[in-house]
């Protein structure tokens, strides 16, 4: 780690040298062009599949009189609020027991791999047919839920999906059940590159369990715990899944987010541009979002 | 092996299509082009190789070549949206939803099809042809953009068997409106008594899903005297006493049937295929569903088909004829088809009666035959089965009315938005009075309807 | 790996102190075994509850689907039979479609992953000067949801002539994968220490050997977990698929399962039986790959 912050003196000295050597970092001529074609592939996807998709999508949401049309939308507000609710609650909720399940997953021993692959069942089950399973699951009538409320305790369960709070819960319980191995199993990757030896120094100094973690291993993953966290939020503001199968929206749209939204809006309606409309309002909270991701990766590459 | 068995598919699949290409019959035609169609994926597979009948005698007749592609309406529906967006648009598409067609008719992004149309339409159901013919906001004026191929209606299906065991007779099933529905209300008791733990007398969907609660509630408010709620120029009647008695009325009727417990609690938060899966568990003695798809996914179980009763629009309480709403389903050549005169060539080719007739028998008659001469003739229509005869008179011979979106494409949207069935809500769960949720639904509706106006010529 | 730390350390640091520390280490070790054990049980009920619904349904003969029941009484791999021999229409390639599924899943893996590794290789390895920019501006691919993306990608592919081709659903895939994968292989990489680089930059390794024999084993964690998500990405996503491809033989199973929404009544078992069956494929994928990550942190535990 020392001989890596005398790398960033070096550095600033260099910085004040020539421009082209500035333009070119500290590569060597070959090893400048070398770097450079690895970026040619990526930067090639995105000239041909980002841009223009990109600005195509900000134009069709462009005009001001969409917004309006939005804004006057009764259920505008109360989506916004499930919105906030779903990421809030939802992502967070998902990101902190993914980060927690990581570090069980470290564990040795065989079941514990057992229980991986259990795990990570949700993840690989296709979307539609397991939120469309739950949506079966949770209802009051012939639901699984309550068959088996009644064969245990003789009792008739609620309609789960019928009020609006059990409903959306239902969605962000959903969410996180979906969604919480993909996590899982990035932040273990990530506990993977905490070089051993720290693990080792960590243990020797007699650091265990809840002290290793605090001291030694959440800072080490804070950085990536963040970034995860901030992308899973963008994810999951554009994620209608969950919401339209499990709920559709209802009962009596009380459920919708955003994203179900834009996509009633776009192709209930027939107007993809008050659907796009719908997403874009969310920019007031992307932006930020993008703004700090953006600042983590920069000095994320800058120091080390 | 799985790479294997790909292979192995692979190879058949080719074999098949080499073989296919050389058995097609090869008319020499100079001027031969090529269309690109997109259709709904039928309900039986029967349907759809019956459009694939359709487009290779087309091909054979015609020398032009039809690429079709057959998809699930949901996702063929957001392909349409997403093609008339983007401007690259097949050259012939079908429309299975109802907003579609009065809204791209409405921003001017479909062909005109009166030259079609117009030398056909004494054949067909007189109301069919309204909801073909939409406003153009941008000509101002209305025109054909929907070739009128299939007509869809909402019937009753009812279980004989849970009617008998609930002690009614249906050789006793009143004719008039609230006769009709009270009729199933005893029913529900008498079976819970019988042991039936989950029974219930109906099954209305009160749901803000799909368009299933859109015609339970048009229908009912129909049936109470408010068929003016938007009328053929396209504008809407709010304001109308009768209609708004009317629409309380359907409201009050449908919610005290779930406050006493005699809907499935769920209904208020189904999705499409709820009901359907919730009535063929027997769930509900009765059900009220557009098309007789609910008795066609039980065509091979001959026993259970033969046990459900398909009963159209009983009279109004005053004993009068009440009009079924009718949908029409069908092809549109959106704006920028490459070939246009290809397209309009084999819209007009499924259009003729004959043609479009056995189309339609290949889908077992889930969607009916518009043209009411051949209905009669042809006894697949209207002698082969109770089920199909009961919907295909209630949907071709009895009164009907076009939906409302053929007026005016607002009522699309405030039928997306679910603005009534939000209100139903209100009255259900939240003890809103019936007056007030309809207020506040009109209100929304006469804001919707305020971007859509129509200069009546 | 971590087995042989955790033996090899325990005892040297639990000798001094004598028996009673031993004790209270060998207590301390039963709790947390208990602890496992509970939160083992919770797992599984958590996990596999939405998954048994779909288990239950998938066994169901058709008719039976919505009953009381809590286990099927008249249970049957009839459905498992008919999907696997292709015996409903819905289904009449699924095979082929599997192959689709495959071939799209394979593509997008490997591009997500080489384009993915070689960017950040270059960015935060080789450090190319205003290599964040880069990594920022993939940023921009998720300002607009992937869900409303699907209108503009719907036209470039038209003009790309790449309509109705595997082709179009693998580019899609694979720029919605790679910015993500940068971001995780740049997070990830800070782990690693550059000293290894610039040792074998002072050797003579060019760029490209660095990267394939330094680089890319020891990313192994992070490219098992990316490459999973990358193929599951791809694996189920279905908006794209059936907006990109028209006929049943270009289809992909996420499709063919959206088909059972065609109608008002399907056979769910049969939707269900097919969910089941195609997800098994990644699941052993990732079970075999796993073992990989373990190599890897063992190289990084050797090297580091």
């Amino acid at each position: 780690m020392a001989s890596v912050s005398v790398l960033d003196i070096g550095r600033t000295t260099t910085r004040r040298q020539s421009l082209w050597r500035s333009l070119r970092g500290e590569l060597k001529g070959s090893e400048y062009t070398w770097a450079l074609a690895f970026c040619v592939p990526y930067l090639g996807v995105f000239l041909a599949f980002v841009v223009y998709p990109a600005l195509y999508g900000l134009w069709l949401g462009s005009e001001p009189s969409l917004y309006s049309e939005l804004f006057s939308d009764p259920i505008y507000q109360s989506t916004v609020v499930n919105t906030l609710l779903f990421i809030g609650i939802g992502v967070n909720l998902k990101m902190f027991i993914a980060l927690l399940l990581s570090g069980f997953f470290m564990r040795p021993g065989w079941w514990v791999k057992v229980m991986l692959m259990i795990f990570i069942l949700p993840w690989a089950v296709p979307a539609l047919p397991s939120f469309i399973s739950i949506h079966w699951m949770l209802n009051g009538e012939w639901g699984l839920l309550n068959n088996l409320l009644y064969a245990m305790f003789h009792i008739d369960g609620p309609s789960w999906l019928n009020e609006r709070w059990t409903a959306l819960g239902a969605v962000i319980v959903s969410h996180i059940w979906k969604w919480t191995p993909f996590w899982t199993v990035i932040l273990l990757a990530g506990r993977m590159a905490i070089p051993t030896e720290i693990n080792d120094a960590a243990l020797v100094d007699g650091a265990t369990g809840m002290r290793k973690f605090i001291f030694v291993s959440f800072p080490l993953l804070a950085n990536l715990y963040l970034i995860c966290t901030l992308l899973s939020t963008i994810f999951t503001l554009g994620d209608f899944n969950e919401v339209y199968f499990i709920t559709g929206g209802g009962p009596a749209n009380l459920t919708h987010v955003l994203a179900t939204l834009g996509v009633r809006n776009a192709f209930d309606l027939a107007q993809p541009r008050l659907g796009v409309a719908a997403v874009m309002s969310a920019l007031p909270l992307m932006i930020p979002l993008v703004i700090v991701l953006m600042r983590k990766l920069k000095t994320s590459e800058v120091q080390l | 092996m799985t790479v294997l068995t790909r292979r192995s598919v692979l190879r058949s699949s080719v074999a098949a299509a080499a073989a296919g290409a050389l058995a097609r019959p090869f008319i020499a035609n100079a001027a031969a082009a090529t269309i690109e169609v997109w259709f709904v994926q039928g309900f039986v597979p029967e349907e759809d190789a019956a459009f694939r009948a359709m487009a290779a005698d087309y091909e054979k007749q015609s020398g032009n070549k039809v690429e079709h592609s057959l998809t699930p309406y949901a996702a063929l529906r957001q392909k349409e949206v997403s093609a008339i967006t983007s401007g690259v648009v097949p050259d012939v598409m079908e429309i299975a939803d109802f907003a579609l067609a009065p809204l791209q008719s409405w921003d001017g992004k479909l062909v005109e099809l009166d030259d079609i149309v117009e030398p056909i339409k004494g054949q067909f159901v007189p109301t069919a042809l309204p909801c073909c013919y939409f406003y153009n906001n941008v000509t101002k004026k209305r025109a054909y953009y929907l070739a009128p191929m299939k007509i869809a209606a909402v019937p009753f299906h009812i279980w004989k068997s849970l009617v008998e065991k609930g002690g009614g007779n249906l050789s006793q099933l009143p004719n008039t409106w609230d006769a009709f529905l009270d009729f199933f209300k005893p029913l529900q008791a008498k079976l819970r008594a019988a042991g039936m733990r989950n029974v219930y007398s109906y099954g209305y969907q009160l749901t803000a899903n799909g368009v299933d609660p859109i015609n339970t509630f048009n229908a009912f408010m129909i049936a109470y005297g408010g068929t003016d709620f938007v009328t053929a120029d396209g504008k809407l009647h709010a304001d109308d006493p009768a209609v708004r008695d009317a629409a309380v009325k359907a409201i009050v009727k449908l919610t005290s049937a779930f406050k006493e417990g005699l809907v499935p609690p769920g209904c208020v938060n189904w999705n499409d295929a709820d009901d359907n899966n919730a009535f063929h568990s027997k769930l509900m003695v009765m059900d009220f569903d557009g098309t007789i798809s609910t008795e066609l996914a039980l065509f091979h179980k001959k026993e259970e088909f033969e046990d459900i009763l398909t009963h159209g629009m009983p009279l109004s309480n005053d004993g009068k004829e009440l009009p079924s709403q009718i949908a029409i389903f069908g092809p549109v050549i959106p704006k920028g088809a490459k070939n246009l005169a290809v397209a309009k060539e084999f819209v007009k080719y499924s259009m003729e009666p004959k043609v479009l007739n056995e189309y339609l028998k290949g889908g077992l008659g889930r969607w009916a035959l518009p043209i009411p001469e051949i209905v009669k003739s042809d006894p697949f229509w209207l002698h082969d089965d109770l089920h199909r005869t009961a919907y295909v008179d209630q949907s071709v011979i009895k009164p009907t009315i076009p939906i409302y979106e053929a007026y005016n494409p607002a009522i699309a949207q405030v039928g997306a938005e679910h603005v009534i069935m939000n209100g139903v809500f209100d009255v259900m769960k939240n003890g809103m009075a019936p007056e007030a949720a309809v207020d506040t639904a009109f209100k929304r509706a006469e804001t919707i309807f305020g971007k859509y106006p129509i200069v009546s010529s | 790996m971590s087995t042989i730390t955790v033996d090899t350390r325990l005892p040297s640091a639990s000798a001094r102190p004598g028996e009673r520390m031993r004790r209270i280490a060998r207590r301390r070790r039963y709790v947390m075994n208990v602890g496992a054990a509970i939160l083992c049980a919770i797992l599984i009920v958590w996990t596999l509850t939405p998954i048994y619904n779909i288990v239950m349904v998938s066994l169901q003969p058709h008719g039976d689907v919505f009953s009381d029941e809590i286990w099927p009484s008249n249970p049957t791999l009839e459905g498992f039979w008919v999907v696997i021999t292709q015996g409903y229409w819905y289904l009449e390639y699924f095979w082929h479609q599997f192959g689709n599924s495959l071939y799209v899943g394979a593509a997008v893996t490997l591009l997500t992953l080489a384009i993915g590794s070689l960017a950040s290789f270059s960015i935060t390895r080789m450090r190319i000067r205003n290599g964040w920019v880069v990594s920022n501006a993939a940023l921009l691919t998720y300002v607009i949801p992937q869900s409303f993306l699907a209108i503009p990608f719907y036209r470039i592919m038209q003009s790309y002539g790449l309509a109705n081709n595997l082709w179009s659903v693998i580019a899609a895939m694979v720029t919605f994968a790679t910015p993500y994968a940068i971001f995780i292989f740049s997070q990830y990489g800070r782990g690693i220490p550059l000293e290894l680089d610039e040792s074998a930059r002072i050797d003579g390794a060019s760029p490209i050997q660095i990267y394939f024999k330094i680089y890319l084993p020891l990313m192994a964690p992070a490219l098992v977990a990316i490459g999973t998500y990358a193929l599951l990405l791809a694996w189920n996503e279905y908006l794209y698929q059936f907006l990109l491809l028209s006929d049943k033989h270009s289809m992909t199973v996420p499709v063919a399962l959206a088909q059972f929404l065609n109608s008002d009544e399907a056979p769910w078992n049969l939707m269900m039986a097919t969910a089941i069956v195609y997800a098994i494929l990644p699941i052993t994928i990732y079970y075999v790959v796993r073992r990989r990550m373990t190599a890897g942190l063992t190289m990084g535990g050797v090297k580091g």
